[in-house]
């Protein structure tokens, strides 16, 4: 995702996560992974659930967490492109959400 | 029905062990992120089906057929190696796909929810803030600085652990 962030800036899409982590979690993780894009903290999962897209229990230790989920949203903030996995291990591919951003017009 | 006097080889109990080996090594293609990834789910789940096909052709055949497949132990010993792998891919494929379905999330041209959440520093960023011009949303976000983006892509994922 990082390296390809320049290629989602020339679309003119800016990527966004959001997660249940705390600020300070997602800060470590961005210090760790290098990763310059926003990343959003949902520490009750009030957004994930007002999104549908709440996983009871679906952490290890049974927090609720989100499922994975992707939305292009565009100013209009309608959803231009979204991928819901079936899978945990099938993660949404940069090439994927990349071909959907320089899509838009 | 195999001739009397007759000595085999388990052949079926060995092609499970390989199976279910593949089975479980299929997972490791997950970390390469690929195009075809979806597809290996499925395959993995395949070759362990056939994994455990095997192993029980390869067990019954030890119990049922003594005298032509010999070295009996070694049979029971190999099977019970390979059902771990096997096991494993089976029930990892279970479990991985054990999400709740996204049927009431926002589609395509559905519009979204506003919200406003923390970022990394704890500073509140709303989806307004996110859809504007604005360099400050992030430390190391240097564009967008005068132009607003087209869309925002919201990937919400199920947390770093």
């Amino acid at each position: 995702m990082e390296k390809r962030l320049a290629e989602f800036e020339a679309a003119g899409v800016r990527p966004v996560a959001i997660s249940v982590d705390a600020p300070d979690v997602s800060r470590n993780l961005a210090n760790k992974s290098g990763y310059t894009f926003p990343i959003l903290s949902d520490p009750d999962a009030t957004v994930i659930r007002r999104y549908h897209i709440l996983h009871t229990a679906g952490a290890p230790d049974e927090h609720d967490i989100a499922r994975p989920a992707e939305f292009l949203v565009d100013s209009s903030k309608i959803v231009r492109w979204c991928n819901f996995t079936e899978d945990i291990r099938v993660r949404a591919r940069a090439d994927e959400m990349l071909a959907a951003a320089q899509q838009l017009r | 029905m195999p001739n009397a006097g007759e000595f085999r080889n388990n052949v079926a109990t060995w092609w499970g062990l390989l199976f279910a080996i593949v089975a479980l090594g299929c997972n490791g293609v997950f970390f390469l992120n690929l195009p075809f990834q979806g597809a290996v789910a499925w395959l993995s789940l395949l070759f362990a089906i056939v994994a455990l096909t095997l192993l029980a052709t390869g067990l019954r055949l030890a119990i049922v057929y003594p005298k032509i497949y010999r070295r009996r132990a070694l049979t029971v010993l190999v099977t019970t190696i390979a059902i771990i792998p096997a096991g494993l891919s089976v029930l990892g494929f279970v479990a991985t796909r054990k999400l709740p379905s996204a049927t009431a999330a926002p589609q395509v041209g559905q519009k979204v929810p506003d919200f406003t959440l923390a970022d990394t520093s704890g500073k509140p960023v709303s989806l307004d803030q996110l859809l504007s011009a604005s360099s400050a949303v992030s430390p190391g976000e240097p564009s967008f600085e005068s132009r607003a983006p087209k869309a925002v892509l919201l990937i919400f994922y199920r947390g770093y652990w």
